[in-house]
C-alpha cells in the first residue's frame, strides 16, 4: 500500500507544473489521518480565486483518486 | 423558450481552421437555397449561430427567424407549440394561438434538438414538412405555411435511425443539405482567436482592460477537451473577465474542471507550459491589491459598517479609515456594492466573498 502522503503528492504533481509556470507553487504541509494540509506559495498566495480553485478542484481530485480521503485544508 | 434568437450574426467569429472555413463556404452556398438543412454538432458548437447566419444571408432575411428547442417541451406540449391550437381545444385554451410554423411564415424555422422529438410527434412533423401545411390542435382547417426548415441535432441521427429512435423518412426529408460542426477540441487552432474575441467582448461590456493570459492558462486551454465547446469557452471568458482583478489571468481564475481536465488530459503534442524568464512583480502593488480586496470584502459583508469591518480585519477603526483612504475606496461604491440590487453593477470582484462570487458563476444561466 502506497503511503497517503505519496498518493496526495502524486495528485498535486499533476497541477504543479501549471502553477509553477504562473510563478506559484503548492506545498504539502502535512498529512493527518485521512486529511491533508497544503499551502499555496508565490503568485498564488493571497489570490482568493487560486485558493478556491485549488480547494474545490484538488479536494475533488483527491477524493476521486484516494478512497475515503477526508478533508483538504488550504492555508 | 426561445422565440427570437439570442445570437447575433454581426459578430460571428469563424476561426482559421480548415474545417470552419469549409463550413462557412458551405453556409454561403446553402443560404441561397430553400431546401431543408440539418446542422449537426455537439452541444455548444454554435448550431443556432449557423442557423441564424443561413437566415440572415439568404433571401428570407427580412422575414421572421423563429428558433425553437424541441427538447424543452413534453410530447403533448410540443404539438401545440409547433402547430398552435384553436380556442377550446383543451382546458385552458382560451383563445386561438398560432404555432411556431405559422409564426415563421415567409421566413425560417429553426427546430433545434430535433433528435429529442418523440417518435409519435415525428410523424406529424414529417407530414407538415412534406405538405407545407399545418393543422392547429383542435382545428379542422389546414393552414399553408411557407417556411424554410433548419433542424439542429446534437446526436448522431443516422445511428438513431438504425436504433429505431428516429424515423428514417423524416431524417431523409431533413438531410437535404447537412452541415456538420466540428467540436472545439478538433479545431484547437481557432482557440486563440475565439479567446481574444470573447475576452475583448466581455471586457468591453464591463469597461475593463482585456486581461492577458498567463502561460499556464494558455497551456490549460490547449489541453482541455472542451466538452461544452464554444459555449463553455465563452462562459469561461466571461468568468475570467469578472474575476481577474490584476490584469493577468493565472490558473487560479480558471474553473477547477478546466484546470484538472487539462492536468489529466492525455492529448499528445500539446505544448508544455512555457517557463519564460520570471517577470517582475511589484510587491507593493500586489500587497495593495490584497489589502484593498480584503477591505472591500469586510465592508461588503458588514453592510458598510466600518466598526464591524475593522473588527473583522482585526485592526483599529481609525486604521481602517486611513487604509480606505489610501486604497482609494469610495464609501459610496462599497455601500452600493453591499446592496443586492446593485450587486450586478459592481465592478470589483473583491467586493464579494470568493465563495459567493463562485456560486454566482455557477448559477450564471447559459
Amino acid at each position: 500500500m502506497v503511503p497517503l502522503r505519496e498518493r496526495v503528492e502524486a495528485v498535486i504533481d499533476r497541477i504543479r507544473p501549471m502553477m509553477q509556470a504562473d510563478g506559484g507553487d503548492i506545498e504539502l504541509v502535512e498529512v493527518h489521518g485521512n486529511s491533508a494540509r497544503v499551502r499555496l506559495t508565490g503568485m498564488c498566495a493571497g489570490c482568493p480565486f487560486a485558493h478556491l480553485t485549488i480547494h474545490t478542484g484538488l479536494e475533488r481530485a483527491l477524493r476521486e483518486q484516494i478512497e475515503d480521503f477526508g478533508e483538504l485544508h488550504v492555508l | 423558450m426561445r422565440i427570437a434568437s439570442q445570437c447575433s450574426t454581426t459578430h460571428v467569429v469563424t476561426g482559421h481552421s480548415a474545417r470552419m472555413r469549409a463550413v462557412f463556404d458551405l453556409v454561403r452556398i446553402v443560404s441561397q437555397s430553400d431546401s431543408n438543412v440539418i446542422i449537426t454538432g455537439e452541444s455548444g458548437t454554435g448550431k443556432e449561430v449557423i442557423a441564424r447566419l443561413l437566415h440572415d444571408q439568404g433571401p428570407r432575411s427580412r422575414q421572421p427567424f423563429v428558433a425553437v428547442s424541441c427538447a424543452l417541451f413534453s410530447e403533448t406540449l410540443i404539438e401545440t407549440e409547433l402547430f398552435g391550437h384553436e380556442r377550446g381545444a383543451f382546458t385552458g385554451a382560451v383563445k386561438d394561438k398560432p404555432g411556431r410554423f405559422e409564426m415563421a411564415h415567409g421566413g425560417t424555422l429553426f427546430l433545434d434538438d430535433i433528435d429529442d422529438v418523440p417518435l409519435s410527434m415525428q410523424v406529424k412533423l414529417l407530414r407538415a414538412l412534406q405538405n407545407r401545411q399545418v393543422e392547429r390542435v383542435g382545428g379542422v382547417r389546414t393552414i399553408p405555411v411557407d417556411v424554410r426548415i433548419i433542424a439542429g441535432a446534437k446526436h448522431d441521427v443516422p445511428q438513431m435511425v438504425a436504433a429505431g429512435r428516429f424515423r428514417e423518412d423524416l431524417y431523409f426529408r431533413l438531410n437535404v443539405l447537412p452541415i456538420a460542426l466540428p467540436p472545439l477540441r478538433e479545431r484547437r487552432e481557432d482557440l486563440p482567436l475565439l479567446v481574444e474575441h470573447f475576452l475583448t467582448r466581455f471586457a468591453k461590456e464591463r469597461a475593463v482592460p482585456v486581461p492577458e493570459l498567463s502561460p499556464a492558462v494558455q497551456y490549460a486551454f490547449s489541453r482541455y477537451h472542451w466538452p461544452g465547446n464554444v459555449r463553455e469557452l465563452e462562459n469561461l471568458c466571461e468568468r475570467i473577465v469578472q474575476t481577474c482583478g490584476c490584469g493577468t489571468t493565472r490558473f487560479g481564475c480558471l474553473s477547477e474542471s478546466v484546470l484538472f481536465g487539462a492536468a489529466n488530459s492525455r492529448i499528445a503534442g500539446a505544448a508544455p507550459p512555457v517557463f519564460g524568464p520570471p517577470r517582475a512583480v511589484s510587491l507593493d502593488d500586489r500587497l495593495r491589491e490584497v489589502e484593498s480586496g480584503l477591505i472591500r470584502w469586510a465592508l461588503t459583508v458588514t453592510g458598510g459598517n466600518k466598526s464591524k469591518a475593522a473588527e473583522l480585519l482585526n485592526i483599529k477603526r481609525s486604521t481602517l479609515a486611513d487604509r480606505i483612504a489610501r486604497c482609494g475606496i469610495s464609501p459610496a461604491a462599497v455601500t452600493s456594492e453591499g446592496d443586492h440590487e446593485h450587486a450586478e453593477s459592481s465592478t470589483s470582484v473583491s467586493a464579494t466573498t470568493p465563495a459567493s462570487a463562485m456560486q454566482a458563476f455557477m448559477d450564471t444561466p447559459r
